[in-house]
Protein backbone atom coordinates (compact mmCIF):
# COMPACT_ATOMS: atom_id res chain seq x y z
CA UNK A 1 0.00 0.00 0.00
CA UNK A 2 1.32 3.38 -0.92
CA UNK A 3 2.33 5.54 2.06
CA UNK A 4 0.96 8.78 0.66
CA UNK A 5 -2.71 8.09 1.45
CA UNK A 6 -2.18 7.57 5.22
CA UNK A 7 0.06 10.67 5.29
CA UNK A 8 -2.71 12.76 3.75
CA UNK A 9 -5.18 11.47 6.34
CA UNK A 10 -2.81 12.19 9.21
CA UNK A 11 -2.11 15.72 7.97
CA UNK A 12 -5.80 16.41 7.44
CA UNK A 13 -6.58 15.15 10.95
CA UNK A 14 -3.81 17.33 12.42
CA UNK A 15 -5.16 20.44 10.70
CA UNK A 16 -8.69 19.74 11.90
CA UNK A 17 -7.55 18.99 15.47
CA UNK A 18 -5.45 22.16 15.72
CA UNK A 19 -8.30 24.27 14.33
CA UNK A 20 -10.79 22.75 16.77
CA UNK A 21 -8.43 23.25 19.73
CA UNK A 22 -7.72 26.88 18.86
CA UNK A 23 -11.39 27.74 18.45
CA UNK A 24 -12.45 26.28 21.81
CA UNK A 25 -13.42 28.97 24.33
CA UNK A 26 -10.86 29.27 27.14
CA UNK A 27 -13.49 28.16 29.66
CA UNK A 28 -17.23 28.26 30.17
CA UNK A 29 -17.07 31.22 32.55
CA UNK A 30 -17.75 34.86 31.80
CA UNK A 31 -16.72 37.87 33.83
CA UNK A 32 -18.21 41.33 33.26
CA UNK A 33 -18.11 44.65 35.08
CA UNK A 34 -20.27 47.76 35.06
CA UNK A 35 -20.30 51.02 37.00
CA UNK A 36 -23.58 50.98 38.93
CA UNK A 37 -24.83 52.39 42.25
CA UNK A 38 -21.72 54.56 42.51
CA UNK A 39 -19.37 51.58 42.49
CA UNK A 40 -17.93 48.82 40.33
CA UNK A 41 -20.27 45.85 40.00
CA UNK A 42 -18.64 42.68 38.78
CA UNK A 43 -20.46 39.49 37.85
CA UNK A 44 -18.81 36.14 37.19
CA UNK A 45 -20.91 33.22 36.03
CA UNK A 46 -20.11 29.75 34.80
CA UNK A 47 -21.34 26.25 34.21
CA UNK A 48 -23.66 27.02 31.28
CA UNK A 49 -23.14 27.76 27.57
CA UNK A 50 -21.65 31.22 27.08
CA UNK A 51 -24.72 32.60 25.31
CA UNK A 52 -27.01 31.66 28.20
CA UNK A 53 -24.55 33.12 30.70
CA UNK A 54 -24.43 36.41 28.76
CA UNK A 55 -28.24 36.67 28.80
CA UNK A 56 -28.38 35.87 32.52
CA UNK A 57 -25.70 38.42 33.40
CA UNK A 58 -27.46 41.07 31.27
CA UNK A 59 -30.65 40.41 33.24
CA UNK A 60 -28.80 40.63 36.57
CA UNK A 61 -27.21 43.97 35.65
CA UNK A 62 -30.60 45.26 34.48
CA UNK A 63 -32.15 44.31 37.82
CA UNK A 64 -29.46 46.21 39.73
CA UNK A 65 -29.91 49.27 37.49
CA UNK A 66 -33.66 49.17 38.16
CA UNK A 67 -33.08 49.08 41.93
CA UNK A 68 -30.62 51.99 41.69
CA UNK A 69 -33.53 54.07 40.40
CA UNK A 70 -35.52 53.18 43.54
CA UNK A 71 -32.85 53.52 46.22
CA UNK A 72 -30.41 56.21 45.08
CA UNK A 73 -30.01 59.24 47.32
CA UNK A 74 -28.48 61.16 44.42
CA UNK A 75 -31.38 60.88 42.02
CA UNK A 76 -34.07 63.42 42.95
CA UNK A 77 -36.73 61.23 41.35
CA UNK A 78 -35.86 58.08 43.32
CA UNK A 79 -38.33 56.71 45.84
CA UNK A 80 -35.86 57.29 48.67
CA UNK A 81 -35.36 60.94 47.64
CA UNK A 82 -39.11 61.48 47.54
CA UNK A 83 -39.43 60.02 51.04
CA UNK A 84 -36.70 62.31 52.32
CA UNK A 85 -38.45 65.33 50.82
CA UNK A 86 -41.80 64.37 52.32
CA UNK A 87 -42.89 65.73 55.69
CA UNK A 88 -44.26 62.53 57.19
CA UNK A 89 -43.42 59.64 54.82
CA UNK A 90 -45.84 57.86 52.52
CA UNK A 91 -46.58 54.62 50.71
CA UNK A 92 -43.50 52.83 49.42
CA UNK A 93 -42.92 49.96 47.00
CA UNK A 94 -42.76 46.43 48.36
CA UNK A 95 -39.00 46.32 47.73
CA UNK A 96 -38.28 49.58 49.52
CA UNK A 97 -40.46 48.38 52.39
CA UNK A 98 -38.48 45.10 52.57
CA UNK A 99 -35.15 46.94 52.69
CA UNK A 100 -36.37 49.41 55.30
CA UNK A 101 -37.88 46.61 57.42
CA UNK A 102 -34.54 44.77 57.49
CA UNK A 103 -32.68 48.01 58.24
CA UNK A 104 -35.02 48.89 61.09
CA UNK A 105 -34.60 45.42 62.57
CA UNK A 106 -30.80 45.73 62.59
CA UNK A 107 -31.11 49.28 63.90
CA UNK A 108 -33.27 48.07 66.81
CA UNK A 109 -31.12 45.04 67.65
CA UNK A 110 -27.91 47.07 67.48
CA UNK A 111 -29.29 49.78 69.77
CA UNK A 112 -29.08 52.34 66.98
CA UNK A 113 -25.51 51.57 65.86
CA UNK A 114 -26.99 51.03 62.40
CA UNK A 115 -29.23 53.89 61.31
CA UNK A 116 -31.26 54.54 58.15
CA UNK A 117 -31.69 58.26 58.83
CA UNK A 118 -28.15 59.63 58.60
CA UNK A 119 -28.76 61.46 55.32
CA UNK A 120 -28.35 64.95 56.80
CA UNK A 121 -25.26 63.97 58.77
CA UNK A 122 -23.55 62.48 55.73
CA UNK A 123 -24.46 65.54 53.72
CA UNK A 124 -22.76 68.00 56.09
CA UNK A 125 -19.57 65.91 56.20
CA UNK A 126 -19.48 65.93 52.40
CA UNK A 127 -17.52 62.71 52.04
CA UNK A 128 -18.98 62.16 48.59
CA UNK A 129 -18.09 65.67 47.51
CA UNK A 130 -14.94 67.30 46.23
CA UNK A 131 -13.98 69.06 49.45
CA UNK A 132 -15.07 67.12 52.54
CA UNK A 133 -14.45 68.88 55.86
CA UNK A 134 -15.15 68.44 59.57
CA UNK A 135 -18.42 70.28 60.27
CA UNK A 136 -18.90 72.40 63.39
CA UNK A 137 -20.42 70.76 66.48
CA UNK A 138 -23.71 72.61 66.25
CA UNK A 139 -24.23 71.44 62.68
CA UNK A 140 -23.58 67.84 63.81
CA UNK A 141 -26.03 68.20 66.71
CA UNK A 142 -28.67 69.59 64.38
CA UNK A 143 -28.12 66.76 61.87
CA UNK A 144 -28.65 64.15 64.60
CA UNK A 145 -31.96 65.62 65.79
CA UNK A 146 -34.73 63.03 65.60
CA UNK A 147 -32.64 60.11 64.27
CA UNK A 148 -32.56 56.65 65.84
CA UNK A 149 -34.19 53.22 65.62
CA UNK A 150 -37.63 54.76 66.19
CA UNK A 151 -37.23 57.62 63.74
CA UNK A 152 -39.07 55.64 61.08
CA UNK A 153 -42.10 53.41 61.41
CA UNK A 154 -43.29 50.87 58.89
CA UNK A 155 -46.79 49.42 58.72
CA UNK A 156 -46.99 47.19 55.66
CA UNK A 157 -45.96 49.55 52.89
CA UNK A 158 -46.81 52.70 54.84
CA UNK A 159 -43.70 54.49 56.04
CA UNK A 160 -43.90 57.13 58.73
CA UNK A 161 -41.25 59.75 59.58
CA UNK A 162 -41.08 61.02 63.15
CA UNK A 163 -39.54 64.33 62.06
CA UNK A 164 -40.08 66.02 58.70
CA UNK A 165 -36.40 66.94 58.30
CA UNK A 166 -35.19 63.31 58.47
CA UNK A 167 -33.19 62.34 55.40
CA UNK A 168 -33.38 58.62 54.61
CA UNK A 169 -30.12 57.04 53.48
CA UNK A 170 -30.16 53.38 52.44
CA UNK A 171 -26.49 53.44 51.43
CA UNK A 172 -25.61 50.95 54.16
CA UNK A 173 -27.99 48.27 52.93
CA UNK A 174 -29.41 48.98 49.44
CA UNK A 175 -26.31 47.89 47.53
CA UNK A 176 -26.43 44.59 49.37
CA UNK A 177 -30.10 44.12 48.56
CA UNK A 178 -29.35 44.78 44.89
CA UNK A 179 -26.65 42.08 44.94
CA UNK A 180 -29.13 39.65 46.50
CA UNK A 181 -31.63 40.41 43.76
CA UNK A 182 -29.00 39.99 41.04
CA UNK A 183 -28.21 36.55 42.46
CA UNK A 184 -31.93 35.71 42.48
CA UNK A 185 -32.16 36.66 38.80
CA UNK A 186 -29.14 34.49 37.95
CA UNK A 187 -30.73 31.57 39.81
CA UNK A 188 -34.01 32.08 37.92
CA UNK A 189 -32.02 31.86 34.69
CA UNK A 190 -30.59 28.50 35.70
CA UNK A 191 -27.11 29.70 36.69
CA UNK A 192 -25.71 27.56 39.52
CA UNK A 193 -22.22 29.06 39.83
CA UNK A 194 -21.83 32.84 40.03
CA UNK A 195 -20.39 35.71 42.01
CA UNK A 196 -21.83 39.21 42.20
CA UNK A 197 -19.49 41.77 43.72
CA UNK A 198 -20.58 45.38 44.23
CA UNK A 199 -17.58 47.27 45.57
CA UNK A 200 -16.62 44.48 47.95
CA UNK A 201 -20.16 43.48 48.97
CA UNK A 202 -20.55 40.10 47.37
CA UNK A 203 -22.51 36.88 47.17
CA UNK A 204 -20.93 33.61 46.06
CA UNK A 205 -23.43 31.26 44.46
CA UNK A 206 -22.49 27.59 44.28
CA UNK A 207 -18.80 27.02 43.77
CA UNK A 208 -16.00 27.06 41.18
CA UNK A 209 -15.62 23.93 39.02
CA UNK A 210 -13.57 21.96 41.56
CA UNK A 211 -13.51 23.96 44.78
CA UNK A 212 -15.42 26.58 46.78
CA UNK A 213 -15.10 30.29 45.97
CA UNK A 214 -11.89 31.72 47.39
CA UNK A 215 -12.21 35.29 48.67
CA UNK A 216 -9.34 37.52 49.75
CA UNK A 217 -10.08 39.98 52.57
CA UNK A 218 -8.33 43.31 52.16
CA UNK A 219 -5.78 44.18 54.83
CA UNK A 220 -6.97 47.50 56.27
CA UNK A 221 -3.53 49.08 56.50
CA UNK A 222 -1.51 47.39 53.74
CA UNK A 223 -2.92 48.22 50.32
CA UNK A 224 -1.43 45.28 48.47
CA UNK A 225 -1.91 42.63 51.15
CA UNK A 226 -4.77 40.36 52.13
CA UNK A 227 -5.63 39.79 55.76
CA UNK A 228 -7.00 36.29 55.20
CA UNK A 229 -8.38 34.20 52.40
CA UNK A 230 -11.66 32.39 53.02
CA UNK A 231 -13.48 29.64 51.13
CA UNK A 232 -17.25 29.87 50.85
CA UNK A 233 -20.19 28.61 48.83
CA UNK A 234 -23.72 30.06 48.86
CA UNK A 235 -22.72 32.81 51.28
CA UNK A 236 -22.54 36.60 51.38
CA UNK A 237 -19.20 38.22 52.22
CA UNK A 238 -19.20 41.91 53.14
CA UNK A 239 -16.31 44.06 54.34
CA UNK A 240 -16.53 47.60 55.71
CA UNK A 241 -13.34 49.49 56.44
CA UNK A 242 -12.13 52.95 57.39
CA UNK A 243 -9.77 52.93 54.38
CA UNK A 244 -12.52 52.91 51.73
CA UNK A 245 -13.53 56.55 51.75
CA UNK A 246 -11.83 59.07 54.00
CA UNK A 247 -10.11 62.42 54.18
CA UNK A 248 -7.47 63.78 56.52
CA UNK A 249 -7.64 67.06 58.37
CA UNK A 250 -5.13 68.28 60.96
CA UNK A 251 -3.44 64.88 60.90
CA UNK A 252 -6.63 62.99 61.71
CA UNK A 253 -8.37 60.48 59.42
CA UNK A 254 -12.12 60.97 58.98
CA UNK A 255 -13.84 58.07 57.25
CA UNK A 256 -17.37 57.34 56.03
CA UNK A 257 -18.77 55.03 58.75
CA UNK A 258 -20.46 57.29 61.28
CA UNK A 259 -21.36 56.63 64.88
CA UNK A 260 -24.99 57.82 65.13
CA UNK A 261 -24.45 58.75 68.79
CA UNK A 262 -21.56 61.17 68.23
CA UNK A 263 -22.11 62.13 64.60
CA UNK A 264 -18.39 61.51 64.02
CA UNK A 265 -16.64 58.58 62.33
CA UNK A 266 -16.68 55.48 64.53
CA UNK A 267 -13.30 54.82 66.10
CA UNK A 268 -13.47 51.23 67.39
CA UNK A 269 -12.36 49.34 64.28
CA UNK A 270 -10.22 49.39 61.17
CA UNK A 271 -12.35 46.87 59.29
CA UNK A 272 -15.16 44.36 59.73
CA UNK A 273 -15.90 41.36 57.49
CA UNK A 274 -19.20 39.54 57.84
CA UNK A 275 -20.13 36.18 56.29
CA UNK A 276 -23.86 35.49 56.32
CA UNK A 277 -26.92 34.43 54.28
CA UNK A 278 -27.73 37.67 52.45
CA UNK A 279 -25.65 40.63 51.35
CA UNK A 280 -28.25 43.11 52.57
CA UNK A 281 -28.03 41.70 56.10
CA UNK A 282 -24.23 41.48 55.86
CA UNK A 283 -24.08 45.09 54.71
CA UNK A 284 -26.12 46.35 57.67
CA UNK A 285 -24.33 44.13 60.19
CA UNK A 286 -20.86 45.13 58.99
CA UNK A 287 -21.73 48.77 59.62
CA UNK A 288 -23.33 48.01 63.00
CA UNK A 289 -20.34 45.95 64.16
CA UNK A 290 -17.92 48.63 63.01
CA UNK A 291 -19.76 51.23 65.09
CA UNK A 292 -20.14 48.98 68.14
CA UNK A 293 -16.51 47.82 68.17
CA UNK A 294 -15.18 44.27 68.69
CA UNK A 295 -16.71 43.28 72.05
CA UNK A 296 -20.22 44.68 71.66
CA UNK A 297 -20.17 43.80 67.97
CA UNK A 298 -19.51 40.13 68.58
CA UNK A 299 -22.27 40.11 71.21
CA UNK A 300 -24.69 41.45 68.59
CA UNK A 301 -23.77 38.51 66.33
CA UNK A 302 -25.17 36.11 68.94
CA UNK A 303 -28.61 37.24 67.70
CA UNK A 304 -27.79 36.06 64.16
CA UNK A 305 -27.08 32.31 64.14
CA UNK A 306 -24.96 31.20 61.22
CA UNK A 307 -23.43 34.64 60.82
CA UNK A 308 -19.69 35.02 61.43
CA UNK A 309 -17.37 38.01 61.54
CA UNK A 310 -13.72 38.98 61.59
CA UNK A 311 -13.04 42.35 63.17
CA UNK A 312 -9.81 44.31 63.01
CA UNK A 313 -9.91 46.60 66.04
CA UNK A 314 -8.54 50.13 66.01
CA UNK A 315 -5.28 48.88 67.55
CA UNK A 316 -4.89 46.28 64.79
CA UNK A 317 -5.82 43.27 66.93
CA UNK A 318 -8.00 40.58 65.36
CA UNK A 319 -11.32 39.48 66.87
CA UNK A 320 -13.22 36.60 65.26
CA UNK A 321 -16.57 35.07 66.09
CA UNK A 322 -16.55 31.47 67.32
CA UNK A 323 -17.52 29.91 64.00
CA UNK A 324 -15.17 31.96 61.85
CA UNK A 325 -12.48 29.28 61.94
CA UNK A 326 -14.32 27.13 59.38
CA UNK A 327 -13.74 29.68 56.61
CA UNK A 328 -10.03 30.63 56.31
CA UNK A 329 -7.77 28.61 54.04
CA UNK A 330 -4.18 27.98 54.96
CA UNK A 331 -1.75 30.39 53.29
CA UNK B 1 3.87 9.19 -5.53
CA UNK B 2 2.31 11.20 -8.32
CA UNK B 3 2.39 14.93 -8.91
CA UNK B 4 -1.27 15.05 -7.88
CA UNK B 5 -0.38 13.57 -4.49
CA UNK B 6 2.13 16.34 -3.90
CA UNK B 7 -0.52 18.88 -4.82
CA UNK B 8 -2.56 17.60 -1.87
CA UNK B 9 0.22 16.83 0.62
CA UNK B 10 2.14 20.11 0.36
CA UNK B 11 -0.88 22.36 1.12
CA UNK B 12 -1.90 20.02 3.96
CA UNK B 13 1.63 20.15 5.40
CA UNK B 14 1.61 23.95 5.19
CA UNK B 15 -1.82 24.10 6.85
CA UNK B 16 -0.65 21.82 9.68
CA UNK B 17 2.45 23.98 10.30
CA UNK B 18 0.31 27.13 10.20
CA UNK B 19 -2.02 25.49 12.73
CA UNK B 20 0.85 24.85 15.12
CA UNK B 21 1.92 28.50 14.85
CA UNK B 22 -1.71 29.63 15.30
CA UNK B 23 -2.11 27.61 18.50
CA UNK B 24 1.24 28.77 19.85
CA UNK B 25 0.32 32.40 19.15
CA UNK B 26 -2.85 32.25 21.25
CA UNK B 27 -2.80 35.09 23.80
CA UNK B 28 -1.29 33.85 27.04
CA UNK B 29 0.02 35.08 30.37
CA UNK B 30 -1.41 37.76 32.64
CA UNK B 31 -2.70 40.91 31.04
CA UNK B 32 -4.00 44.32 32.04
CA UNK B 33 -7.35 45.08 30.43
CA UNK B 34 -8.74 48.62 30.60
CA UNK B 35 -12.25 49.70 29.67
CA UNK B 36 -13.49 53.25 29.31
CA UNK B 37 -17.22 53.82 29.23
CA UNK B 38 -17.78 50.09 28.93
CA UNK B 39 -15.51 49.62 25.88
CA UNK B 40 -12.13 47.88 26.03
CA UNK B 41 -9.61 50.54 25.06
CA UNK B 42 -6.23 49.14 26.15
CA UNK B 43 -4.61 45.80 26.93
CA UNK B 44 -0.99 45.01 27.76
CA UNK B 45 1.05 42.25 29.39
CA UNK B 46 1.44 42.74 33.13
CA UNK B 47 5.12 41.85 33.03
CA UNK B 48 6.15 44.65 30.66
CA UNK B 49 6.65 47.99 32.49
CA UNK B 50 5.03 51.00 30.86
CA UNK B 51 2.76 53.94 31.54
CA UNK B 52 -0.28 55.04 29.58
CA UNK B 53 -2.98 57.71 29.62
CA UNK B 54 -6.54 56.45 29.22
CA UNK B 55 -9.05 59.05 28.11
CA UNK B 56 -12.29 59.24 30.09
CA UNK B 57 -15.11 61.77 30.11
CA UNK B 58 -13.27 63.94 32.67
CA UNK B 59 -9.87 63.71 30.97
CA UNK B 60 -6.87 61.37 31.01
CA UNK B 61 -6.39 58.78 33.76
CA UNK B 62 -2.70 57.85 34.08
CA UNK B 63 -1.80 54.18 34.61
CA UNK B 64 1.58 52.71 35.48
CA UNK B 65 2.51 49.05 35.01
CA UNK B 66 5.61 47.98 36.91
CA UNK B 67 6.89 45.25 39.18
CA UNK B 68 4.15 46.02 41.76
CA UNK B 69 1.33 45.48 39.24
CA UNK B 70 -0.84 48.13 37.62
CA UNK B 71 -2.03 51.22 39.47
CA UNK B 72 -3.62 54.59 38.82
CA UNK B 73 -1.14 57.40 39.44
CA UNK B 74 -3.00 60.36 37.99
CA UNK B 75 -6.67 61.20 37.54
CA UNK B 76 -8.84 64.22 36.78
CA UNK B 77 -11.59 62.99 39.15
CA UNK B 78 -12.48 65.22 42.11
CA UNK B 79 -11.89 62.89 45.08
CA UNK B 80 -8.86 60.93 43.78
CA UNK B 81 -10.11 57.77 45.53
CA UNK B 82 -8.69 55.72 42.64
CA UNK B 83 -5.16 56.92 43.48
CA UNK B 84 -5.39 55.33 46.91
CA UNK B 85 -6.66 51.94 45.71
CA UNK B 86 -3.16 50.54 45.41
CA UNK B 87 -1.94 48.19 42.72
CA UNK B 88 -3.79 45.32 41.06
CA UNK B 89 -1.59 42.36 40.26
CA UNK B 90 -3.51 39.11 40.73
CA UNK B 91 -5.90 37.64 38.19
CA UNK B 92 -9.33 39.09 38.88
CA UNK B 93 -8.05 42.17 40.72
CA UNK B 94 -9.97 45.26 39.77
CA UNK B 95 -9.33 48.96 40.27
CA UNK B 96 -11.52 51.73 38.98
CA UNK B 97 -12.09 55.43 38.67
CA UNK B 98 -15.87 55.60 38.95
CA UNK B 99 -16.25 59.32 38.06
CA UNK B 100 -14.05 58.95 34.97
CA UNK B 101 -15.69 55.62 33.98
CA UNK B 102 -12.34 53.76 33.85
CA UNK B 103 -12.07 50.08 34.86
CA UNK B 104 -8.74 48.27 35.09
CA UNK B 105 -8.70 44.49 35.47
CA UNK B 106 -6.08 41.75 35.55
CA UNK B 107 -6.97 38.82 33.31
CA UNK B 108 -5.18 35.56 32.71
CA UNK B 109 -5.60 32.92 30.06
CA UNK B 110 -4.60 30.08 32.35
CA UNK B 111 -1.44 28.79 33.93
CA UNK B 112 -0.74 30.03 37.44
CA UNK B 113 -3.81 30.01 39.68
CA UNK B 114 -4.63 33.28 41.45
CA UNK B 115 -4.54 33.17 45.27
CA UNK B 116 -8.21 34.21 45.40
CA UNK B 117 -11.15 34.67 43.02
CA UNK B 118 -12.38 38.01 44.36
CA UNK B 119 -11.21 40.60 46.87
CA UNK B 120 -13.60 41.79 49.58
CA UNK B 121 -12.78 45.35 50.62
Amino acid sequence: MSWNRPLMIVLLAAVLALTWWRLQPADDEIRRSQLLMGTVVEIMAGGRPAGQLEDAVDAAFAEMARLDLLFSSYRPDSEVSRLSQSTNGGTVSAETAAVIALGLEVARRSGGAFDLTLGRLKSIWGLEQEHPAVPDRQAVTDALAGIGPNALSLDGRQLGKREPQLQIDLGGIAKGYAVDRAIAVLREQGVASAAVNAGGDMYLLGQRPERPWRIGIQHPRMKDAVLETVEVRDRAVVTSGDYERFFEQDGQRYHHIFDPQSGFPARGCQSVTVITDSVALGDALATALFVLGPQEGLRLLDQYPGTEALIVAADGSLHASAGWTKYPVSP
Amino acid sequence: MTGGDWLVIVPLLCAALAGVVWVAAAPGGTRVVVTSGGQTCFTAPLDQPRSVDIEGPLGPTHLVIDEQGVRITGSPCPRKICLSMGPARHTGDLIACVPNRILVRIESSGGEEAPYDLLSR
